[in-house]
């Protein structure tokens, strides 16, 4: 970095620190690691979705090779994992809830012989009848599993008036359903992790997004303290919430495994055995009863949430606030009830992937949305900006809408770009063309006061007698530039190069408990943290060397009651607009996508060039997740188990993308920044398929919608202007 | 089976002594420490273990060693030291075209094998030529402009 | 486990010498067998019987025209090589060229592709459309057959344990006709499986009676789907309406998909109607796309 650098705006784009090593394939991923001396780990799943472990027939194991399973917790030890909730078993114990559920570990010095020894175990089951999508789980279809009517968490919201009384004096009330399905993260690293005994302690290296997370979750399993857990974050290949909670499933065995042979054990997941046996996005499906008066206004919602929660809770109940608190999109309704339910089904339990409940929520609405306006014959757009939310509007938790929402500017910018008005206008409905309209937000960090209540985000700052500084969090990287950009925040407060500051992936025995690298909390909380502590280091600077830290501490005067979620859910929303065009093959439903034209709300950007990525990378995988990216449950496996048959976008698939923003500084962020990694995901699916059941002419209400799909609605579909 | 192959990797003369129907890319990264070389798919369907093969790209996760014999590989260790290939990453640097990274060194792979066939490529050449290579986190636009720059400085 | 054997022949004449003997798994470019025998990261695929690798045999990888001035493409020409080659038929090419990944397009020949015997098979649409024969050789005898009668059934060959596949010969080209069409619906735009692909070819008579009509789809059942009979109802007549709509209906009975059928079903006749009704136009423009204004990147042109 040069001095005049430091002297531009933030948001000038900067080299991204670790793109060189990346590049040059010289950066450490954790299978890349010389774990010479460790053991190899090969996981022995379920492999039907419910029943009970009648027999586990083992091969003769030969020396210095073992068998870990649930019989090896040390006494005082627990069998489980603690991910918010701690249902989630390290390891199936008598029964089994889904297929993949983890029953034991295969160790040993050879990784062909450990592989050999796991194909000759035999397990016997006696099977249930299991309840694998949300319908059969609400049904307790083969008895319910969980809570006594498979409902694993349940939340309530209400704004206005009561909606049944306001229904009764609707000109008209309609039910819509919109469905989404599973996601994938197809992260391009598959999880790998290795647990080392080192003395009095062990040693996790892992590919991983939270590293204090797993000492936290796994060290129940020894019943010893988490400090004597520690935590390494290799270079991650991706992550996209799917490496927030899942390498504690990995790395719980791992520990015993060590535990148990006193040596080092490695564990890495091929692709299929990656698909087949991780976390996935919630499929939802929600169910809208809303009462509008004669010209089509609306007078109040009901919605009813639905996630498929799988077997096992875990971080599902916060998943599912975020979506219920979602629900209103970028809207403000007169009177609201949105109820949400965590379905339990004998399927992989469901976790965080970038969104974290939102885009669920979100798509529905906006596609209700379009269909509400269709049915009256008005422009989706037109009908939208009725609604939209601005500064001081009510939100779906009675708080407010504490800043200023800058839809207005931000659809001027689309709408020129993309002429949207006058596609719109031209391109008539099923005449295989078509243009579509998204609107989105996202909240920003944890639910209401949970950055200081529950967090308790700590951020330290060392300064050495040679004037270098180090930055000490456990904020990873995971793609997403973060450790690009805290030194950026930090060179600028400090005046001194980047090049003068020392940020390394965590270590949990030498950095303070910053939080989760989720829910699009770092640049707004951590970043500021840094920001602070950077403004304390430069007073000080005169000092030969000193560390100094601080601590979250949130706003007054904006309550929050984690027990009702009543209050201000989130101080800082990012905001975004998507419009897409399609053009639609007429012979064979092929959709080819003309244009992606996107203007966000993340406040004043530290550094436009990743936040540039941020929106290609977020939009396409939203636009992913509406089209190709089937993922099928069938009697509780997942049908797509590898790349060639679970479909992500190539290069090829989208055109390049013309991205806005929006200067907005946030109040409480580092030089005015807010959260926009999971912003960037949440509206693109509804805007593509906006336009493309307007290039159809048919109504859709379910996600994903591949090729074949768009056939059938073009042979068979609603019309897109039907009544609901 | 054990059998001796020998081949070109990274302009070097190297054999081993092993199984012949061992994977290409186990070879390189157990064998030789190219740990630049990624397994993500292990089916050639995501192009982040892409090596240059008798100079074409290729996914070593589909190549039996005992194929290599004889022939010439050059992995990212040493794409990244030739002018072309150095002129790749520091575009991909200056361009934002690395996120995870984790793809990346197989989008290096692409853009050299593109590049070289191809000096001045138009945007949707450059797409086809990365059309292998599966990124997760970019939405491919950087990449497509980081290659872009190489290819203008290149001029 | 016990290790497989391996051959690793540097000639034609050294592979023919191990297949008289070995009835060994014979590997190309690896892109079907090493992912069928794939265990996990890091160990050595296995296979039930000895393996040998014939990726570099040069005498394999070689394009050129026969006497009869019919396409010869060695067996373990790579799908990249076919690709760029102009002496290779139109509708090869473009699915060559359309086949999975870059590197794997680098490695995948089209000996494999036919071995395969995949209904998916790429180039296996092209292959039935144009008669294209494989050529079998064994250390004593060689003998010419076409891919259709080849592929006896789903993933069965008619093939002996000595024989080879050494070359494959496309007796038509693009230039055999006025107008030709090739359509994949892949799974993405780039990098895909093929959901349906649907190759078609027309020639028409001095006085506008078709001369001749080929078409054969892929993924539409347990093999290649190209029927005679059905190309029949319209050589030799002019094309109409109605005659179109009696090939969409004859067609419709010949295919069998399996999974997605509406949809194979709808895009194929919708294609077909598509294709005929262009022709009977007489148009100028020769490659017949899905609809007006489609764009397919990096296509290949044919050579009239």
């Amino acid at each position: 970095m040069i001095a005049e650098e430091l002297t531009r705006d933030i948001s000038t784009a900067m080299r991204r620190l670790d793109a060189v090593e990346k590049s040059e394939g010289t950066a450490k991923y954790v299978s890349d690691y010389d774990f010479s001396d460790c053991l190899w780990a090969r996981m022995v799943r379920s492999s039907v979705p419910r029943g009970i472990i009648k027999n586990i027939k083992l091969p003769k194991m030969p020396e210095d090779y073992y068998w870990v399973s649930a019989k090896d917790i040390p006494e005082g030890g627990h069998n489980y994992l603690h991910m918010i909730a701690t249902d989630w078993k390290c390891f199936a114990d008598g029964d089994v809830k889904y297929v993949g559920e983890t029953i034991g570990l295969v160790v040993g010095p050879d990784k062909t012989t450990v592989e050999d020894l796991r194909e000759q175990i035999e397990i016997e089951y006696e099977e249930q009848e299991p309840a694998v999508s949300i319908d059969e789980g609400v049904a307790c279809k083969g008895g319910a599993f969980v809570n006594g009517n498979n409902i694993h968490c349940h939340l309530k919201l209400e704004t206005g008036e009561n909606v049944e009384d306001v229904f009764k004096r609707c000109d008209k009330v309609v039910e819509e359903t919109i469905e989404t399905g599973y996601q994938e993260h197809i992260y391009l690293e598959t999880n790998g992790a290795c647990c080392i005994p080192e003395g009095d302690h062990y040693v996790i290296y892992a590919s991983a997004q939270c590293p204090f997370y797993i000492r936290k979750s796994i060290a129940p399993v020894l019943n010893i303290d988490p400090d004597k857990i520690v935590v390494r974050q290799a270079t991650t290949g991706g992550a996209f919430g799917g490496k927030e909670h899942f390498p504690d499933v990995l790395c719980g065995p791992l520990l015993l495994a060590a535990y148990k042979t006193g040596k080092g054990v490695k564990m890495f997941f091929d692709r299929e055995e990656d698909i087949e046996n991780s976390v996935k996005r919630h499929p939802s499906k929600v169910v809208f009863k809303t009462g509008l008066d004669k010209n089509g206004n609306i007078l109040a919602m009901d919605s009813k949430v639905y996630y498929n929660v799988g077997a096992y809770l875990a971080s599902s109940f916060v998943v599912l606030q975020r979506g219920c608190f979602h629900v209103t999109g970028c809207y403000e309704f007169p009177n609201m009830r949105t109820e949400g339910f965590g379905v339990a089904t004998n399927s992989f339990p469901s976790c965080a992937f970038r969104g974290f409940g939102a885009p669920q929520t979100l798509f529905a609405i906006e596609t209700h949305m379009c269909h509400l306006a269709e049915m009256y014959g008005v422009e989706p757009l037109e009908y939208k900006s009725r609604y939209f939310i601005k500064q001081g509007d009510n939100t779906s938790t009675n708080g407010k809408v504490v800043e200023r929402v800058m839809i207005p500017e931000m659809l001027e910018q689309v709408l020129k770009a993309s002429d949207y008005k006058r596609k719109a206008k031209e391109y008539k409905y099923g005449t295989g063309k078509g243009i579509g309209i998204a609107f989105y937000n996202h909240g920003g960090a944890f639910t209401g006061n949970g950055e200081q209540a529950i967090i308790k985000a700590k951020c330290r700052m060392h300064k050495y007698p040679d004037g270098t500084v180090e930055i000490l969090n456990s904020q990873t990287e995971m793609g997403q530039g973060f450790h690009t950009i805290i030194p950026k925040i930090a060179a600028h407060v400090l005046g001194i190069p980047v090049e003068k500051i020392i940020y390394k992936d965590p270590d949990t025995s030498r950095v303070p408990d910053s939080g989760p690298t989720a829910a699009s909390r770092s640049t707004m909380i951590v970043g500021r943290l840094v920001e602070k502590a950077a403004q304390q280091v430069k007073e000080r600077w005169n000092e030969k060397e000193f560390e100094v830290e601080t601590h979250y501490e949130h706003p007054d005067g904006f309550p929050w009651d984690q027990s009702t979620f009543q209050g201000y859910a989130y101080l800082g929303y990012g905001w975004g607009v998507c419009v897409v065009e399609v053009e639609v093959d007429p012979c064979t439903g092929e959709v080819t996508t003309k244009g992606i034209w996107s203007s966000h709300d993340g406040g004043h950007l530290i550094d436009e060039l990743i936040v540039h990525g941020q929106v290609n990378g977020g939009v396409i995988q939203g636009i992913g997740w509406a089209s190709t990216e089937v993922l099928q449950n069938v009697k509780g496996h997942f049908k797509q188990t590898s790349m060639s048959d679970y479909i992500v976008p190539t290069s090829m698939d989208y055109p390049k993308q013309e991205c806005f923003f929006v200067e907005n500084p946030y109040e409480w962020g580092p030089f005015g920044a807010k959260g926009l990694g999971e912003l960037v995901f949440n509206g693109s699916g509804a805007a593509y398929i906006d336009a493309l059941s307007r290039a159809i002419g048919k109504r859709i209400q379910s996600i994903p919608c591949p090729t074949e799909q768009v056939m059938l609605y073009m042979l068979n579909g609603k019309d897109i202007e039907e009544a609901l | 089976m054990e059998t001796k192959i020998s081949f070109t990797l990274n302009g070097k003369k190297v054999s081993l002594s092993t199984d012949p129907l061992r994977r290409l890319l186990d070879v390189l990264r157990e064998d030789f420490g190219c740990t630049g070389v990624k397994e993500g798919c292990s089916e050639g369907e995501c192009g982040a273990c892409s090596v240059m093969f008798n100079n074409k790209m290729v996914t070593p996760c589909l190549i039996p060693v005992g194929a290599a014999n004889g022939q010439d590989i050059m992995t990212i260790e040493g794409v990244s030291k030739t002018e072309l290939g150095q002129r790749i990453v520091q575009a991909f640097a200056d361009g934002g075209a690395v996120q995870c990274g984790y793809c990346i060194p197989g989008m290096v792979i692409a853009a050299y094998n593109l590049l070289l066939e191809n000096p001045n490529p138009s945007e949707e050449e450059i797409r086809l030529g990365i059309s292998g290579n599966i990124c997760r986190c970019t939405g491919y636009d950087l990449i497509v402009e980081s290659i872009k720059l190489a290819a203008k400085r290149g001029r | 486990m016990e290790e497989t054997k391996c051959y690793m022949p540097e000639t034609l004449a050294q592979a023919l010498e191990i297949k008289s003997r070995v009835d060994a798994i014979v590997l190309a470019g690896g892109s079907d067998l090493m992912v069928s025998h794939k265990r996990t990261i890091g160990l050595t695929p296995v296979f039930d019987r000895p393996v040998m690798i014939i990726r570099n045999l040069p005498e394999l990888r070689k394009i050129r025209v026969n006497e009869k001035g019919e396409c010869c493409i060695g067996a373990a020409c790579t799908s990249a090589e076919i690709a760029a080659s102009t002496l290779v038929p139109w509708h090869v090419r473009q699915a060559a060229n359309r086949m999975g990944a870059i590197g794997l397009r680098n490695s995948a020949t089209i000996g494999g592709n036919i071995a395969n015997a995949s209904p998916k098979g790429d180039t296996l649409g092209p292959l039935y459309l144009l008669d294209a024969r494989v050529k079998l050789q064994s250390l004593k005898s060689e003998r010419e057959v076409l891919v259709s009668d080849f592929i006896v059934k789903f993933k069965t060959l008619d093939i002996k344990p000595d024989e080879l596949i050494t070359e494959v010969i496309v007796p038509y080209s693009e230039r055999d006709f006025d107008y030709v069409f090739w359509h994949k619906v892949g799974t993405r735009k780039a990098n895909a499986i093929s959901k349906i692909t649907v190759s078609m070819a027309l020639k028409f008579n001095k006085d506008d009676t078709v001369k001749d009509f080929r078409l054969s789809a892929t993924a539409t059942g347990s093999k290649t789907n190209r029927s005679r009979d059905v190309e029949n109802i319209i050589i030799g007549k002019k094309i109409d309406t109605a005659l179109i709509e009696k090939v969409i209906q004859a067609f419709d009975e010949v295919i069998s998909p399996r999974a997605m059928p509406e949809f194979r079903r709808e895009s194929t006749r919708r294609m077909i109607r598509r294709f005929l009704s262009e022709c009977a136009r007489h148009p100028n423009n020769r490659v017949i796309e899905t609809y007006d204004g489609y764009h397919m990147p990096g296509a290949i042109d044919p050579v009239f």
